[in-house]
């Protein structure tokens, strides 16, 4: 058993990390909400240039703010170190660009549960935890998928999705980029509201994870789905990511993962029950040497894997 | 002149005028913009770039893909082909079933001119000095011919795959043009194509490509473009080929077609079979010779063809060192050589005006089949020995592969230029097409000895066997991995 896992470990513990900036970044939002008061956004992405808005104020942040913050300062700072190699297919987020395609199959496996089809005129994402916009380009250059709005605090981390964007002509009109948190994001209303919300290798990096999900509830459309992906909390993923990766191998610098915020799919369903979702969905995947990342059914209880429920 | 065809639907009522100046507009709007951008610019119309192109449109997941096609070549002429069944054209391949198999998937098998095509079901190789000697049939056991092969024209193939793709529409071809160069684009305000290759063409448009394939040859300009070197030799051989007219049918009549191939010191000589009495002719020899075959008349021609499958290496040496009378030196040395007339293709009795030419041989490997937004196919990536009869099979399974490759990034949103996308296109097919090459390449020079230790070894059964093996798994495997008889 352990064989299976080992590999799978070192995997996770890369992955996780470019992915993990992502979200955990949301210091940064806070920071700006305190120094644009109101529906922030002013860094709006909707632009390709112009990114470096007010991040220097970051580290000034306080929890003063009433709202709770998803973002850890200290996950932050680390995740800036790692912004730099995110498109090169052969540097550390290479593992994660392997995994995109696996993230639109559980998506078309959860729309597969729909009696009703998913709507033809084009499915509206919102990507919470951007990064550098693997998932986000990848979402918006499907040909069903109307629009993608990506969030990220981080603005170096943006930038790099910006700049990135920017090769391809096709995503002009279908990707939004927006520096900011989901605590940030002003509410939309029921019809505004997104067919897809999507938290990949993000949870596990966040102080309160029930808050963000309640957080992220009315973002989603009724009868639409909220797709996550993270990794559970066993001994094999601390023995694979935390001990394997960092300590001995040192293929992630230390700090990357806190395997005490891992959560188990498990506990998982537990946050989310009575809470207004149904058909709750899961995937377990597993990366696989020489054969690249598999679905392996009831691996989900030993790494990574898919999460999703969709809101009623 | 008309470089630009569209195969698209033409425009109904609409004035000139108002086309032109709508036409202007967009230039000026867009200039080497939006206009210019595809999603795929294949350089080469031979059989690998139509086949490709043939498969994207094919497949819902990919026909959304903007393509364009840019070839040398007049393709009215090549999509307009038509002879007589007693003409066939010199430039024939033998399809492996699983190819003919993927035309039928892609819609085109239906399209080629089915008369023309011949199925084969035995082969017989042998060994010009020991005449050790392979047979092999599609399934021994069952006895029922299963077809190895089939013998198509080009052409025949080419212009079927064009038929398919102004069916299914939505390629700008343009053809007559030639790619004059390669570069990579500009970053401007609006979109940043520091990394697209930009295709400038000889009737001075330039396309942006997402994905720039090289499906042009052996001399590829995309390759050169891209840095990608390549390795390999020239065998000092030419090709000879020319269209033959038999005495009959062949020994197994019209339902038990044969191939042969014998291999002889200067390399080997096959007779492939056509429909009803006519067979395609591929000799490779050295230049000199080939530059005698090509000087001789027709009956000369035809006699040395005949003493190829016929008699010793010593006496058909000599036949090459005269520069006519063959046919008389023949008649008299047949006399005193005991041949089994049904081990030996028929006797030909007749060649096609025109159609004896010769091509340079040579083995060349890309290193790699793909950069970022570029991706070679066909003989761009592999030139083969043609003894086998395998390099445009292998096109077929670049294709195949890449077109598999591309839907599959195209379902799950990857950029198909990026390496990423492309590495399962390479990863798949480079390891595969190194084997045969390498094991045609073994076969030619084992055979091409002609004294020394590795002479008497060859008239050993056993290594004949050995050595023929792999020849023969190939075409084993590949009838048998997809077996099911089209026509
Ligand atoms: C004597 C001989 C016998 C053979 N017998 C067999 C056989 O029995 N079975 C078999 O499978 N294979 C055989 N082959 C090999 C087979 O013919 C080739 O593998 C096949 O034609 C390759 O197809 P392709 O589309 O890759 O390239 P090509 O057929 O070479 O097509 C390339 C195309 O690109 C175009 N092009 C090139 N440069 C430019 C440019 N700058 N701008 C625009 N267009 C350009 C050319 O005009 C051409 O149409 C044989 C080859 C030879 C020489």
């Amino acid at each position: 058993m352990s064989a299976p896992s080992r590999p799978a470990g070192v995997l996770l513990r890369r992955l996780s990390k470019p992915n993990g900036r992502l979200l955990s970044s949301s210091t940064v939002p806070r920071a700006s909400s305190r120094v644009f008061p109101g529906p922030v956004a002013t860094s709006s992405a909707a632009r390709w240039n112009s990114t470096t808005t007010s991040s220097s104020t970051s580290s000034t942040s306080t929890s003063s703010s009433s709202n709770f913050s998803s973002v850890n300062p200290d996950e932050v700072s680390h995740f800036n170190e790692l912004a730099a190699d995110w498109w090169d297919p052969h540097g550390s987020s290479r593992l994660l660009h392997l995994m995109n395609p696996l993230r639109h199959d559980f998506i078309r496996a959860c729309h597969h549960t729909q009696a009703d089809p998913p709507p033809s005129n084009g499915l509206t994402y919102l990507d919470i935890g951007c990064g550098g916009g693997i998932f986000a380009e990848s979402a918006a250059r499907l040909p069903s998928t109307r629009s993608v709005t990506a969030i990220d605090p981080t603005p170096s981390v943006l930038a790099i999705a910006k700049a990135h964007a920017r090769k391809d002509p096709s995503l002009r009109n279908k990707l939004q980029y927006r520096q900011t948190s989901i605590e940030q994001l002003t509410i939309p209303t029921e019809e505004e509201a997104y067919d897809i919300v999507s938290l990949f290798e993000v949870i596990e990096h966040v102080d309160q994870p029930g808050a963000v999900l309640e957080r992220v509830r009315p973002f989603v459309k009724p009868g639409g789905w909220l797709v996550m992906s993270t990794i559970a909390r066993t001994w094999v993923s601390w023995f694979t990511t935390n001990f394997m990766a960092e300590d001995v191998l040192g293929i992630v610098p230390k700090g990357t993962h806190d395997w005490n915020k891992y959560l188990n799919e498990g506990e998982l369903r537990g946050f989310l029950a009575g809470r207004g979702w149904s058909s709750p969905m899961v995937q377990g995947v597993m990366y696989v040497p020489g054969l690249g990342w598999k679905e392996v059914q009831g691996s989900e209880r030993v790494g990574n894997y898919f999460f999703a429920v969709r809101k009623i | 002149m008309l470089a630009r065809r569209s195969l698209l639907g033409k425009p109904g009522f609409i004035c000139r005028s108002c086309v032109r100046q709508c036409q202007s507009q967009l230039t000026r709007a867009y200039s080497t913009s939006k206009d210019n951008i595809y999603d795929v610019v294949c350089v080469g119309g031979g059989p690998a770039g139509l086949s490709l192109l043939t498969a994207l449109r094919a497949n819902p997941v990919t026909s959304g893909l903007r393509v364009a096609l840019i070839e040398a070549q007049d393709l009215s002429k090549v999509s307009s082909f038509a002879l007589p069944i007693t003409q066939f054209s010199n430039r024939c391949s033998s399809l492996t079933p699983a190819s003919a198999q993927f035309l039928d998937t892609i819609g085109a098998w239906t399209h080629m001119k089915r008369e023309r095509i011949q199925d084969y079901h035995e082969m017989q190789v042998w060994d010009g000095l020991t005449d050790a000697r392979i047979e092999f049939d599609g399934q021994p056991s069952s006895g029922a011919g299963k077809t190895l092969a089939y013998m198509i024209e080009n052409l025949n193939l080419t212009s079927g795959l064009l038929k398919r793709l102004e069916e299914l529409g939505g390629v700008d071809i343009f053809d007559n043009t030639k790619v004059q160069n390669i570069d990579l684009g500009k970053e401007t305000e609006e979109m940043d194509l520091s990394e697209w290759p930009i295709v400038e063409l000889s009737g001075g448009q330039s396309l942006a490509a997402r994905l720039l394939i090289g499906a042009d040859g052996a001399n590829s300009p995309v390759r050169a473009f891209s840095g990608i070197g390549s390795s390999g030799w020239d065998y000092g051989r030419h090709g000879v080929v020319a269209s033959l007219q038999l005495e009959g049918d062949g020994w197994g009549g019209e339902f038990n077609k044969i191939a042969y191939q014998r291999f002889l010191p200067t390399g080997p000589i096959a007779m492939l079979p056509l429909p009803g009495n006519h067979a395609s002719l591929v000799w490779s020899t050295t230049p000199e010779k080939a530059a005698l075959l090509k000087s001789l008349s027709p009956k000369d021609f035809i006699a040395m063809v005949n003493a190829a499958f016929r008699l010793s290496a010593v006496d058909l040496g000599y036949l090459h060192t005269v520069p006519e009378g063959q046919e008389e030196e023949l008649s008299w040395r047949t006399q005193h050589t005991h041949i089994n007339a049904e081990t030996v293709p028929q006797t030909v009795v007749g060649v096609q005006e025109g159609t004896v030419a010769s091509f340079p041989l040579k083995l060349r490997h890309a290193d790699t089949y793909i950069g970022e937004r570029v991706a070679l196919i066909g003989d761009a990536a592999h030139t083969i020995h043609p003894l086998a009869g395998q390099g445009l099979n292998q096109g077929q399974g670049d294709v195949q592969s890449l077109a598999k490759t591309i839907e599959y990034a195209v379902s799950h949103g990857q950029d198909i230029g990026s390496t990423l996308s492309l590495e399962p296109y390479s990863s798949e097919r480079y390891a595969a097409n190194h084997i045969i090459l390498g094991v045609c390449d073994k076969l030619h020079k084992l055979y091409a000895v002609e004294s020394g230790p590795l002479v008497p070894l060859r008239s050993i059964g056993l290594k004949a066997v050995n050595a023929l093996g792999p020849l023969k798994n190939f075409f084993m495997e590949q009838a048998s991995a997809n077996g099911s008889k089209l026509l």
